[in-house]
């Protein structure tokens, strides 16, 4: 019985993929012949079964940077590649999508390593940190049997000293995985989607102003209260808006 | 001779047919007149001519005519003589009624040939009755002017007008504007002083040059004649959109007007005069301009009607040497104000602005001529370039769209330009980078993509702590089952070398009791009994076959250490002695008891 429904589930499963694939394959072919307005819709439809890939979010961007939707386009290049960092067409259009944001936001220098380790930990999504953990923790395992059953003491250094280096990856690895992951879930970063946006220095109305951010600007969400964000931007500030001015990616 | 007279001949009769072909027979007359009027009526003609016929003249009284009048003038320019003359035919007219009159083309016979002039329309309005009456009917006139001793003179005598041609009009559509100022005949006009001229805001003017002396003509102004007179002529172009007040025209008039003095009494023989000044103000004149309809992207402000011509001065050129493109663009309207069609060049071509030439006449008929644009541009490199067709576009007030004029495309052929051989300077090969004509983003990805549920990920699912742990658990498995295996093997060693000494100690049993109850003869029997005991089992020789010889050829066979077989032997040999002469042996029963032990194990352990 059990497996009966599961054979159903897959099919259902790979029905449904099938579909998706038909309608991306359709966006495309609007977008190819300059239909930007009908392949968004299509694109949209693909993302509101649940299911996503980056090419979806790419092609989509693309789609709203053609009708002049560069906040659009800019969400949806960024969601691309939360989902794909090390893509480099992903990349170079969201510079170019960014080029058309008004404020620009020195970034803070902050130290090389932390910067190192940031750009590190962003290269690989986090199914390829999990990968990595995985393999390298085999690989582990293997080294450990060598260690213990080998007979000559240079077998024994050499299986040592790569077990301890492949234990260490094993664990960066798999709390990469999770930060990436915990990126993925929590959706920590945002875009700002109203032309203008006031920013507070409080979560209410009566707050004083502290500045005013545009459309198209990466945010982090750093807090939340009632139907108020606490923002950061990239060069330190902070202030609070309304959460409806922005946009998680 | 006679040829000399024939070409006479041929000369004179051209010349002849020269003259007559410049025979001009002209009727004059004026447009307007008042009923009872008097005008005059002249024929002018270049020639002598007689018989001159007249054309029907019934609605007029002739009053006076025909007086003949006569002048020439020589003139020598440069040593060419040229006469002139002119003979005229005045006749004194008085109109009879209102209304328009066609006056037919007169007739007049020169030569024997008959020429006929030009006709003429005259209208006629309704006499006025100090008109009626001539100059006698000044005094009445005069008193009205007396009533108002200021010198200001009646809004119907004297006064300014701007005419337009239109006044709905589109941004950017011609307007002929006329200043005419009207003098009723009565007022006697000695000249202008200050002219405030409008100041046309909204508007981009020309000027249309008209004569400075202002000639006077008659015209009807609602059904009185006026002597009227063209001030300026503008050209107007809105530049807004609305409804544009053109400002009221200004200008002082210096009118004479004749003082009377009743209680003088020369009074009534001589006039007095003074000069009075009149300031007149024209209305003002609202223009409605209206926006262009929903303009196309390439247009770039022409209104009117347009035709283009380009050329381009050559199509075969070496590279490095100047091309020229002319857009030549002709027509009516706001030409002045076109700004240069943009070209598109190939973006290897170096380009400089382009040169405009103005060749624009203003008239009555608006602004018209031509426009000439000349882009002078110098391809760097050989190659075949295109320069796509130009397109020009601009707005049609009278069938209000856009039209557009395109030339043709330029095909230009460019070859490779010589090379300065001779020149001195060291040829430096420039390298170029890559010019970025253009950003945009990158094209979509085509591939197929790989779908999963949102926000789902390999980590942290079930699978990936299962492959930790089945991992860790297929380790575990093989380290225990290793160990396992590697003792096992350990212990093999223990229990043969065990089981050795066993059977050793077994075989010895028996001698073991001897050792115990020292029965040395017994004793020594036992061991050599068991040692050849154990041997014909070890190495499956039967116990009659064995000999010394054989028994250590076969252990070293069985890669026995040669030390181990040299002590069984001297067992062996101690347990003989120990028998048959126990005085030659020395050893004691232990130490032959314990070497045999020794030796079978050994073996044991050895032979498999």
């Amino acid at each position: 019985m059990k497996q009966l429904f599961n054979t159903i589930l897959a099919i259902l499963l790979t029905a449904t993929a099938f579909a998706q694939a038909d309608l991306l394959q359709k966006a495309n072919e609007l977008y190819t012949r300059d239909q930007f307005k009908q392949s968004i819709d299509v694109y949209n439809q693909i993302l509101m079964t649940n299911m996503e890939s980056p090419e979806v979010y790419y092609n989509l961007g693309n789609a709203y940077y053609k009708t002049k939707q560069y906040t659009l386009s800019i969400l949806n290049y960024e969601r691309a590649k939360l989902l794909s960092p090390d893509d480099e067409d992903i990349s170079f259009n969201l510079q170019v999508a960014n080029q058309h944001v008004v404020d620009s936001i020195q970034e803070l220098p902050g130290i090389f390593i932390v910067r190192w380790w940031n750009s590190l930990v962003n290269s690989q999504t986090t199914d390829t940190w999990a990968i990595c953990s995985i393999g390298s923790f085999i690989v582990f395992l293997v080294m450990l049997g060598f260690y213990f059953f080998a007979k000559t003491s240079d077998v024994k250094r050499i299986t040592f000293w790569s077990g301890c280096l492949l234990i260490m990856v094993t664990i960066s690895s798999w709390s990469f995985a999770a930060k990436q992951k915990s990126r993925l879930v929590n959706h920590d970063y945002a875009i700002v989607m109203q032309p203008t946006v006031t920013i507070k220095s409080s979560p209410s109305e009566k707050g004083t102003n502290l500045f005013v951010i545009h459309e198209g600007l990466k945010v982090r969400i750093t807090d939340k209260l009632g139907n108020w964000l606490e923002i950061r931007l990239a060069d330190g500030n902070k202030g609070w808006l309304p959460t409806d001015s922005i946009e998680r990616i | 001779m006679i040829i000399k007279l024939k070409a006479l001949i041929v000369l004179m009769f051209v010349g002849f047919l020269a003259m007559a072909d410049n025979v001009q027979f002209t009727m004059e007359g004026p447009d307007v007149i008042a009923a009872g009027e008097q005008f005059r009526l002249s024929f002018t003609l270049t020639e002598n001519g007689s018989d001159l016929q007249l054309p029907d003249l019934s609605n007029f009284d002739v009053l006076m005519g025909p007086s003949t009048s006569q002048s020439s003038s020589i003139q020598i320019i440069n040593g060419k003589t040229t006469q002139t003359s002119s003979f005229s035919y005045i006749f004194i007219l008085r109109a009879k009624k209102e209304g328009k009159f066609t006056i037919r083309p007169a007739s007049i016979k020169i030569n024997g040939k008959t020429y006929e002039s030009n006709s003429l329309n005259i209208q006629v309005v309704k006499g006025q009755p100090q008109m009626a009456a001539g100059q006698s009917a000044q005094p009445g006139n005069q008193q009205q002017q007396d009533e108002t001793p200021t010198g200001i003179i009646s809004k119907d005598n004297l006064f300014v007008h701007i005419a337009v041609d239109k006044t709905n009009v589109f941004k950017g559509e011609q307007i002929l504007a006329t200043v005419k100022l009207y003098i009723s005949q009565n007022v006697p006009l000695n000249g202008f002083d200050e002219v405030k001229l409008p100041s046309y805001e909204g508007f981009w003017t020309k000027e249309i040059n008209i004569p400075t002396q202002v000639s006077f003509t008659r015209e009807v102004y609602n059904g009185k004649i006026y002597q009227v007179g063209t001030l300026k002529k503008t050209i107007l172009f809105p530049q807004q959109i609305g409804a544009i007040r053109i400002d009221p025209f200004e200008i002082t008039c210096l009118v004479r007007q004749r003082v009377r003095k009743q209680q003088g009494f020369f009074d009534d023989f001589f006039d007095n005069y003074r000069v009075v000044k009149a300031k007149v103000v024209s209305d003002p004149v609202i223009i409605n301009v209206k926006n262009l309809p929903n303009q196309p992207a390439n247009y770039s402000g022409a209104v009117g009607n347009f035709s283009l011509l380009g050329t381009i001065d050559k199509s075969n050129v070496k590279s490095n040497e100047a091309v020229t493109l002319k857009l030549n663009i002709s027509g009516s309207g706001n030409l002045t104000l076109i700004n240069p069609p943009k070209i598109e060049l190939p973006t290897d071509f170096e380009s400089y602005e382009p040169k405009t030439t103005d060749k624009t006449i203003a008239s009555n008929n608006g602004l018209s001529g031509s426009v000439a644009f000349e882009y002078l541009f110098i391809p760097r490199f050989a190659g075949n370039f295109t320069i796509p067709a130009v397109q020009f576009v601009f707005f049609n007030p009278s069938s209000h769209q856009f039209e557009t004029r395109s030339t043709e495309p330029f095909n230009i052929r460019v070859e490779k330009g010589k090379d300065d051989g001779g020149s001195a300077v060291v040829n430096s090969y420039s390298k170029e980078d890559v010019r970025m004509i253009g950003k945009d983003i990158r094209f979509i990805k085509q591939n197929k993509a790989k779908f999963k549920p949102s926000g789902s990920s390999f980590y942290g699912t079930f699978e990936f702590y299962m492959i930790y742990i089945l991992s860790l658990i297929g380790f575990a498995v093989f380290y225990i089952l290793n160990r396992k295996k590697i003792k096992e093997s350990a212990n093999i060693a223990l229990i043969r070398n065990k089981r050795a000494n066993k059977v050793a100690l077994k075989r010895l049993k028996e001698a073991s009791v001897f050792l115990k109850s020292n029965q040395a003869e017994k004793f020594y029997e036992a061991v050599i009994k068991a040692l050849w005991g154990y041997l014909s089992d070890k190495l499956s020789i039967p116990v009659a076959d064995l000999s010394r010889q054989k028994t250590s050829s076969s252990l070293l066979e069985k890669e026995i250490e040669p030390e181990v077989v040299t002590e069984l032997m001297k067992i062996i040999d101690d347990c003989e002695f120990a028998r048959y002469a126990p005085a030659a042996f020395s050893g004691t029963m232990k130490e032959v008891y314990d070497g045999a032990a020794r030796v079978m194990g050994i073996f044991e352990k050895q032979i498999k």
